[in-house]
């Protein structure tokens, strides 16, 4: 039983040596492509009206209420130093649930595929601790000629003391 | 029998028992001669008994057992009570506790025989009379129950001790009809023994060659299952002589010794000649406790492969359900006439709208009666208290007594169970520092009984607890002191640092003033620990001391936790709620009327100067009114503190359900939470308690 076990492992762990795929959503914010692990996501949902919370952070954008749930809506864009979101008919909320944080929705200005990416496509990044817009990517995927930044959800939603 | 299934009530009747025998055993303290006290001590102590013995558990049942018989000889007038006796009794109490505690997280009473209390309680009786005749029969049974195994070297005639029924009776009587002997025999094991169980089995099939096994002690299910110690004890029936018997069971290895002898029937327990009615037993006491004992000894073992998990349950009185049961069916009717409403026709507005406020008396009256069956009165926690300082007592040597109000005081049943460890630490505190020695009293004039006060009432959505008593008070200046040696504080801060401040310093952990440590309390746990705990149950602990005239901790707990009235009010374009229980008048205020006192508005209303907190402000948006417009103020309290929140507008009076932030926001202090509203927006709860 084990030994078999074992064996599985070692398939797996082959296969996942050559291709190991993982789901991504695809979301625009400006002009820069950024792609969400599809496994924290629970729900993507139209902006709707949210109620600010005074003495937080700036980008804490308030909170929702998703199906009875009051959730905190946080702007991807102004937790990396871009400018102020701008509201149109694109924008959504992707509600994700963090393993820390418990459930958040990030503020983003369109949804648009979703792709899987195999591993040979990621490159990883090395962090550079001095520009911290570039410290919520953990890599960049590769689809033909586009670029997408893949967000390091949960270094975006821990709290530093600065924000 | 399976008694798991009893488990919980078995705990909850213990406890309230355990409880019951505090209190009156505390009253016999203090009046050692009322015999409707100790009537009510035997009554508790004797169904205390009879439960352990129900549910198999031996070791308390023994004690009970011999609680009793003090109880019974002091109830007969034999012996006195005495202030030692006392003691030895809430030992008892003690170990009992430990008894239950122990059944409650594992369903087995544990191993602890608590010999030197069953000694105790035997030498308070042997001392009422050396003609003891009482005394011994009490003696006796307890031995037969609580150790049989020496029962054996005792009485050496092992099979005496076996209890026969009327069936094994018969045949034994038919068995010497036809010439047959009946041999008792006594098999002692070896110590080294591995496998008793298979040697015993070995010395059963001897046996059974030369003769039939009629009785065996313990039964021979037990014995196969190596439920004995070193000896079982046989009755067989035979034609061969004994020493054909005796031998069979010899030849097994390992067996130590075996005794035996011709049984004279007569003798034996539980012997009536067939066909005779009246019982004909020399010894009935000590049958019944052997039938005990063999029926107590048999129930653990059952129930160990089940260990039930208690859980946690609620006691209802049975009127709280019947108003609950009465106000779903409202509701059902309520939805019906809706829903007619809706169909209808004719249905116009007004129609709806009525239904719709029958609605809600009855959803406002459900919400009430659930509230009411989760909660309990503050009594089962308190209720330890009194028992708890008149120990201290004895162990610092201080005299102090506990006064109680308002233990019927209802509190929510998570927040009951929580809120007893932070009292318990609070009153020893104030024994342990707060009281003065015998001398300081008598110096200062006080009482040479030092007074502790526990109070406990409703104010608003909240309920107090205020512990307090006649002591030294805090010393702010010692305080302070120790927080400079410790450098919690730097000389600089000290200096600035109000009274308030400073003893809030003794809420950090790892402070403590007491010069000496003892072990009730002074090592400098303990108020950290309380200040988190009621914090964790979302309430606040607060002092107030006076050098010299003593010290009055108040905590502060939420009555409800889920949903609450309030006012909901305007800010600027967002809307807020205010707890409706924390919320005294709403005033309208001129802009004249307002003075600066420290740079701070206030406002002076009916008499008393009233800081004002401006909302808008707080929240950090822009009012909708203009600086000349009257004002909306919302005078809210705490205690005896009190504010005048200043809104935009007025909603209006709500129910509303309490949601969390979640983890994520927390930087924000004043907002406790957060509520959907009718048309799904999310309204933000204001906390009057964090303003203030």
């Amino acid at each position: 039983m084990d030994q078999l076990n074992l064996a599985n492992n070692l398939v797996s762990a082959n296969q996942g040596e050559e291709n190991e795929t993982t789901q991504y959503i695809v979301v625009r914010l400006g002009q820069e492509q950024y792609g969400i692990d599809i496994k924290y996501v629970e729900n993507i949902v139209r902006m709707q009206q949210i109620t600010r919370v005074p003495k937080v952070p700036s980008y804490i954008k308030g909170v929702i209420n998703l199906r009875g749930e009051v959730i905190p809506v946080m702007s991807i864009r102004i937790r990396m130093g871009l400018p102020e979101d701008e509201i149109t008919r694109a924008t959504r909320i992707i509600i994700l649930k963090l393993e820390q944080d418990g459930t958040v929705g990030y503020l983003v200005d369109e949804v648009k595929e979703v792709v899987t990416l195999e591993s040979r496509d990621i490159e990883k990044m090395s962090r550079d601790t001095l520009d911290t817009s570039q410290n919520f990517i953990n890599g960049v995927g590769k689809r033909g000629n586009e670029l997408i930044s893949l967000l390091d959800l949960n270094s975006i939603s821990i709290e530093d003391n600065i924000g | 029998m399976d008694v798991s299934q009893y488990l919980e009530i078995f705990l909850d009747e213990t406890k309230e028992h355990l409880h019951n025998l505090n209190t009156q055993i505390m009253e016999l303290e203090a009046d050692p001669e009322n015999m409707g006290v100790i009537n009510e001590i035997f009554r508790a102590a004797h169904s205390l008994k009879g439960m352990a013995g129900t549910m198999g558990y031996k070791r308390m049942q023994t004690l009970t057992h011999d609680m009793e018989n003090v109880f019974s000889e002091v109830r007969n007038g034999a012996i006195k009570v005495q202030p030692e006796m006392i003691d030895v009794l809430f030992n008892c109490l003690d170990a009992l506790e430990e008894y239950t505690n122990n059944i409650q997280e594992s369903a087995d009473e544990g191993t602890n025989d608590n010999e030197a209390l069953i000694k105790r309680l035997n030498a308070i009786i042997e001392g009422k009379s050396n003609a003891g005749t009482a005394t011994s029969e009490n003696n006796e049974s307890k031995q037969a129950e609580s150790k049989p195994a020496e029962a054996v070297d005792e009485s050496a005639k092992p099979w005496y001790d076996i209890t026969l029924d009327s069936s094994q009776i018969v045949v034994l009587e038919e068995a010497l009809k036809q010439g047959k002997k009946i041999y008792g025999l006594n098999v002692v094991v070896q110590d080294t023994c591995i496998l008793k169980a298979a040697r015993a089995f070995l010395v059963f099939k001897a046996v059974e060659e030369t003769g039939e096994i009629i009785v065996s002690n313990p039964s021979a299910q037990d014995v196969e299952d190596e439920r004995f110690d070193k000896d079982f004890t046989l009755l067989v029936i035979s034609e061969n002589d004994i020493s054909v018997v005796v031998k069979a069971a010899e030849n097994v290895s390992e067996i130590a010794k075996v005794t035996s002898e011709v049984i004279d029937i007569h003798k034996t327990k539980g012997y009536k000649p067939s066909g005779e009615t009246s019982v004909a037993v020399k010894n009935d006491g000590e049958q019944t406790a052997v039938e005990k004992k063999e029926q107590a000894a048999k129930t653990p073992d059952k129930k160990a492969s089940s260990k039930p998990v208690v859980g946690r349950t609620v006691r209802v009185d049975i009127e709280k359900l019947d108003v609950l049961m009465n106000l779903v069916s409202e509701l059902i009717i309520a939805k019906n006439s809706l829903l007619s409403a809706a169909v209808s026709e004719q249905s116009n507005a007004n129609g709806v709208m009525s239904h719709i406020e029958y609605l809600e008396s009855v959803t406002t009256n459900l919400h009430e009666s659930v509230m009411k069956v989760r909660m309990v009165p503050i009594e089962s926690v308190v209720n330890k208290f009194p028992r708890m300082i008149r120990d201290l007592s004895k162990k610092l040597d201080k005299k102090m007594e506990l006064y109680m109000t308002g233990e019927q005081t209802e509190l929510d049943r998570t927040v009951v169970d929580e809120i007893g460890d932070p009292l318990m630490h609070l009153l020893r505190n104030s024994a342990d520092h707060g009281l003065e020695s015998a001398e300081v009293r008598a110096q200062r004039g006080k009482p040479a009984v030092g007074s502790i006060f526990l109070d406990a009432y409703q104010d608003g959505n909240n309920v107090v607890i205020e512990v307090r008593d006649d002591g030294n008070g805090i010393d702010i200046e010692a305080v302070k002191n120790k927080a400079l040696e410790r450098g919690v504080i730097t000389p600089e801060q000290a200096a600035v640092m109000t009274d308030k401040e400073i003893i809030n310093l003794l809420f950090l952990p790892s402070f403590s003033t007491a010069k000496q440590v003892t072990d009730v309390s002074g090592r400098g746990v303990g108020l950290d620990v309380v200040k988190s705990k009621i914090e964790s149950l979302s309430g606040e602990v607060e002092v107030k001391s006076q050098l010299g005239v003593g010290s009055t901790w108040t905590i502060r707990l939420p009555l409800t936790l889920a949903i609450i009235q309030t006012l909901m009010v305007i800010v600027g374009n967002e809307k807020y709620a205010i707890s409706l229980g924390s919320i005294q008048t709403i005033e309208d205020v001129s802009p004249d009327e307002i003075k600066l006192v420290q740079n701070k508005e206030v406002i002076n209303l009916r008499g008393s100067v009233i800081p004002l907190i401006r909302l808008p402000e707080l929240v950090e948006i822009e009012s909708s009114k203009k600086p000349e417009d009257n004002l909306v103020v919302v005078i809210v309290k705490k205690g005896d503190k009190m504010a005048g929140l200043v809104v935009d507008e007025l909603i209006g009076q709500q129910e509303i359900v309490i949601k969390s932030l979640g983890k994520y926001i927390k930087q924000c202090k004043f907002i406790s939470g957060a509520t959907i509203l009718g048309d799904g927006e999310v309204a933000l709860i204001l906390d009057v308690n964090a303003l203030l």
